[in-house]
């Protein structure tokens, strides 16, 4: 009862936080203010999910609980195409491809990216989590110095635009983005679901998978595809969330206290929206957009994992 | 029966092994001996499907490995590397029921639960079915694991060191257990040991290696002599029968 009662009342939590979060001070206008919110509370939803989803497997697949898919280099070519575009096409940029423009181009960047680090690496035979964890780290260093090499090149204007890039907000999506992503992270998961009890064979490590008759590096491909598709979405959709993911996913296997993906994905989709929903609410209503949600999501989930780090250190 | 033919492997410049030709019967205990580096683990890694050779085949009842699924691999032979460490907060319950996956696929069934109580019973792991991996000893930890492969029903055990790092009366009990799997439930056995003396006492068949060759290979009379292990480990051997069997002092040459 212990065991499972968090699960529960996280749900709980969210569903409050939702419906505080469209209706307060909203003078029940239905006309303007609520489906604003509504598409607002859909891009927390879609990426909460995806980046819950994409995390958790991430570290399934490398066995360590400090990383996230935002380490290979992902986030890195999101901001420099961001950088190239206001570089190339100053702040028409936006005009001239529009929101969703820029969104497709930077979803497809993204799996093009990940593509060609996947193919690059597996061709020789070679299946090394490590190795390809090392490739995405340098390409990160290599390509943010590219993407500061830019900055420094760009007006004070065209900065400020950039700036704004490099902030996880949820203002920036459209309704046929969200509809778009809403069904592509639904299709991902979707195909997920199926494979749930051979991730929890997975994170026994590659020998005793294989032992147990787990196609390895099928599976391994299969979920790197899969995380490749979800950190496009969230990122493009909302902008870097950097270490968001590795909060979630610890918080996540603290409450869950089971190793079973049926149970954490669904809890650590559910802490990531919960802790969007109630930043963006602080965000709106009581720092009155002077803050980022990117700064009190880090900064909330930063206290609480040091708690958590404290407070469990007897039993890990 | 196993039986590997011709088996080259090589790491760069570096001959692991070099045309490896062997045999493990079956319904037996093998075990594998030789000094570090002669290419043993390798080679049961090989066997296991956990690595390709770069030349050669394995082949099972005859019909070469390759040909086979890996999952439907996983119902013939199970594999135990040496205990894997890996931060997952399980129970010993959970573990040994990791063994049923390649019949469940994760939604086990009452016969799966039957079995996985059967082989929890069998090393009497009942007593720590319900404690957390992270809690327990490195003997236990090394029956839990033992426990999740057994669970796994297949007629080949192959175990990478299973004594490594265990006192002497976790040792003994690991290496009845697997002599009982051989003589009562009619499983083969295949292991890596360094202990020469558990070799000679609980083994059929013994194949010996020597820098990525095979040595000799045969039974334990045939194997544990003067001459072989010398040749084999470099060492004087004094090899008495006792009235418990083969005994090998080669502590003080």
């Amino acid at each position: 009862m212990n065991r499972v009662l968090p699960r529960y009342a996280v749900w709980g939590v969210v569903v409050v936080l939702a419906l505080v979060f469209v209706f307060l001070r909203s003078g029940l206008d239905f006309d303007y203010v609520i489906p604003k919110r509504l598409a607002r509370l859909a891009a927390m939803v879609i990426g909460g999910v995806a980046i819950a989803w994409s995390s958790i497997t991430f570290q399934t697949l490398t066995g360590n609980r400090i990383l996230t898919p935002a380490i290979m280099g992902y986030e890195a070519v999101y901001l420099l195409l961001q950088a190239l575009l206001v570089l190339f096409l100053g702040t028409y940029s936006a005009v001239l491809l529009g929101v969703s423009g820029n969104f497709l181009l930077s979803v497809l960047l993204m799996l093009a990216y990940s593509w060609c680090i996947h193919r690059g690496l597996f061709r020789d035979g070679k299946n090394n989590v490590y190795f390809l964890l090392l490739v995405g780290l340098v390409l990160t260093m290599v390509i943010s110095t590219f993407t500061q090499f830019v900055q420094l090149k760009v007006s004070p204007g065209e900065f400020s635009v950039l700036q704004g890039f490099s902030q996880a907000s949820f203002n920036r999506a459209q309704p046929a983005q969200l509809l778009f992503c809403g069904a592509l992270v639904a299709a991902v998961c979707l195909m997920g679901l199926k494979a749930l009890p051979t991730l929890d064979v997975l994170a026994l490590g590659r020998d005793q998978a294989i032992s147990l008759g787990v196609d390895y590096r099928r599976n391994v491909r299969l979920h790197l595809g899969l995380i490749a598709a979800l950190v496009a979405i969230s990122t493009s959709l909302l902008g870097p969330t950097a270490f968001m993911g590795v909060f979630v996913a610890n918080i996540t296997y603290a409450l869950a206290r089971t190793f079973r993906h049926r149970v954490t994905l669904a809890l650590g989709s559910a802490i990531a929206v919960g802790m969007f929903i109630a930043a963006q609410l602080l965000v709106e209503h009581v720092f009155n957009y002077k803050t980022t949600v990117g700064i009190l999501v880090n900064l909330v989930c930063g206290g609480y994992f040091l708690v958590l780090m404290v407070r469990t250190r007897g039993a890990p | 029966m196993i039986t590997v033919h011709d088996i080259h492997k090589a790491y760069g410049a570096k001959t692991v092994l070099n045309n490896v030709n062997a045999c493990f019967p079956r319904g037996g205990l093998t075990s594998l001996i030789g000094p570090n580096g002669a290419g043993k683990t390798t080679l049961l890694m090989m066997i296991a499907r956990l690595m390709a050779p770069g030349r050669g085949e394995v082949r099972l009842e005859g019909r070469p490995v390759t040909g086979l699924p890996i999952n439907e691999y996983a119902k013939r032979v199970a594999t135990l590397r040496q205990s894997p460490d890996f931060n997952l907060r399980l129970t010993v319950e959970e573990l040994v029921a990791f063994g049923r996956f390649p019949f469940s696929r994760g939604a086990l069934t009452a016969e799966d639960w039957r079995l996985i109580g059967e082989a929890i019973d069998f090393l009497s792991l009942q007593p720590l079915r319900h404690a957390y991996l992270d809690e327990l000893s490195g003997g236990q930890r090394q029956m839990a694991f033992l426990a999740m492969t057994i669970a796994q029903q297949t007629d080949y055990l192959l175990l990478d060191e299973p004594l490594n790092n265990l006192d002497i009366k976790h040792a003994v009990q690991i290496m009845r257990a697997l002599r009982r799997l051989c003589d009562e439930f009619g499983r083969t056995v295949i292991l890596v040991v360094h202990d020469i003396n558990f070799a000679a006492s609980y083994s059929d068949h013994i194949v010996a290696m020597k820098a990525g060759a095979v040595h000799c290979a045969g039974s334990v009379e045939q194997v544990i002599t003067q001459t072989r292990l010398s040749e084999l480990y470099g060492l004087d051997f004094d090899i008495s029968q006792g009235p418990r069997g083969l005994l090998c002092n080669y502590f003080n040459p």
